[in-house]
């Protein structure tokens, strides 16, 4: 009962800040939506009982990815008149939400016939140890890959936004 | 735990990030929506790693989430060196690539 409610809640809260982020015109309110929705991710997670990537969505999805975000929004400090004008935001809105519907009704058919299909056990799930050793054992060539192309975007990131110098200097 | 809720959420999040995809031109928009899409998809390997009991999805999950932080900064210096040479965020803008029609 207190799981469905707390369900409830995070949905809203994922939906209203997913509907705000699509919706609003201005970059920050829409960048506000997005860190809502972010959190409450982490609450979604913390909800299946799954409390270290609760921890790594709040620091790394909302810590860093959002908090970044904000700062380069503010940056770069678009006027109002920078402002793409979408004179036909709703009707676009709309059609889309009409053509993507079926869509989204196939992924969740298929999401839950795909759930029926397989054995289900839960004994020592969430735990930080369990993880660590998935994560260290069968994982962790995948890991050290993830750290490279860490480093690799951190370069890309830095040799794309620098200021160009003039003439190859 | 009943997954059904879990998934139509994951779903209706999935078709938001679509739908601010193709119709929003603010480019910021556009990938905001591109990392929820990302996260309704961790949000399913969660719920798949919490009905199987065993931690292997919460391990991808994990990993994509160093991912969403590669992509995050990419498109971010994307966005600033865009920004800088147009001074907007339209992505109509920034349409070089398009199929050269009328040539300049």
């Amino acid at each position: 009962m207190l799981e469905n409610s707390i369900f409830l809640i995070l949905a809203i809260f994922l939906i209203g800040g997913g509907l705000t982020m699509v919706w609003s015109r201005e970059t920050i309110i829409s960048a506000f939506g997005f860190f809502v929705a972010m959190l409450a991710m982490a609450g979604v997670f913390a909800l299946l009982g799954n409390s270290f990537l609760f921890l790594a969505q709040i620091m790394v999805s909302v810590g860093a990815v959002v908090v970044l975000s904000m700062m380069v929004i503010t940056a770069i400090n678009l006027k109002e008149e920078n402002l793409p004008d979408e004179p036909n935001k709703l009707r676009w809105i709309f059609f889309t939400a009409l053509i993507v519907t079926p869509f989204s009704l196939l992924m969740y058919r298929t999401l839950v016939s795909v759930h029926q299909n397989f054995a289900h056990t839960s004994e020592g799930y969430g735990s930080l140890k369990v993880l660590g050793e998935a994560l260290f054992k069968d994982w962790v060539l995948s890991f050290e890959v993830i750290s490279v192309l860490l480093l690799a975007a951190m370069v890309g990131a830095v040799v794309i936004a620098r200021k160009e110098l003039s003439d190859g200097a | 735990m009943v997954p059904e809720p879990f998934f139509a959420l994951a779903t209706l999040l999935f078709s938001l990030g679509i739908i601010g995809i193709v119709s929003r031109r603010n480019l910021f928009v556009v990938y905001m929506s591109i990392e929820l899409m990302l996260s309704s998809v961790n949000l399913v390997l969660v719920i798949f790693s919490r009905l199987r009991g065993d931690m292997d999805g919460s391990v991808i999950a994990l990993l994509l989430i160093g991912v969403i932080a590669a992509e995050a900064a990419l498109f971010l210096a994307i966005i600033i060196h865009l920004v800088r040479i147009s001074r907007s965020v339209d992505s109509d803008a920034f349409d070089e690539l398009k199929q050269a029609k009328e040539s300049r």
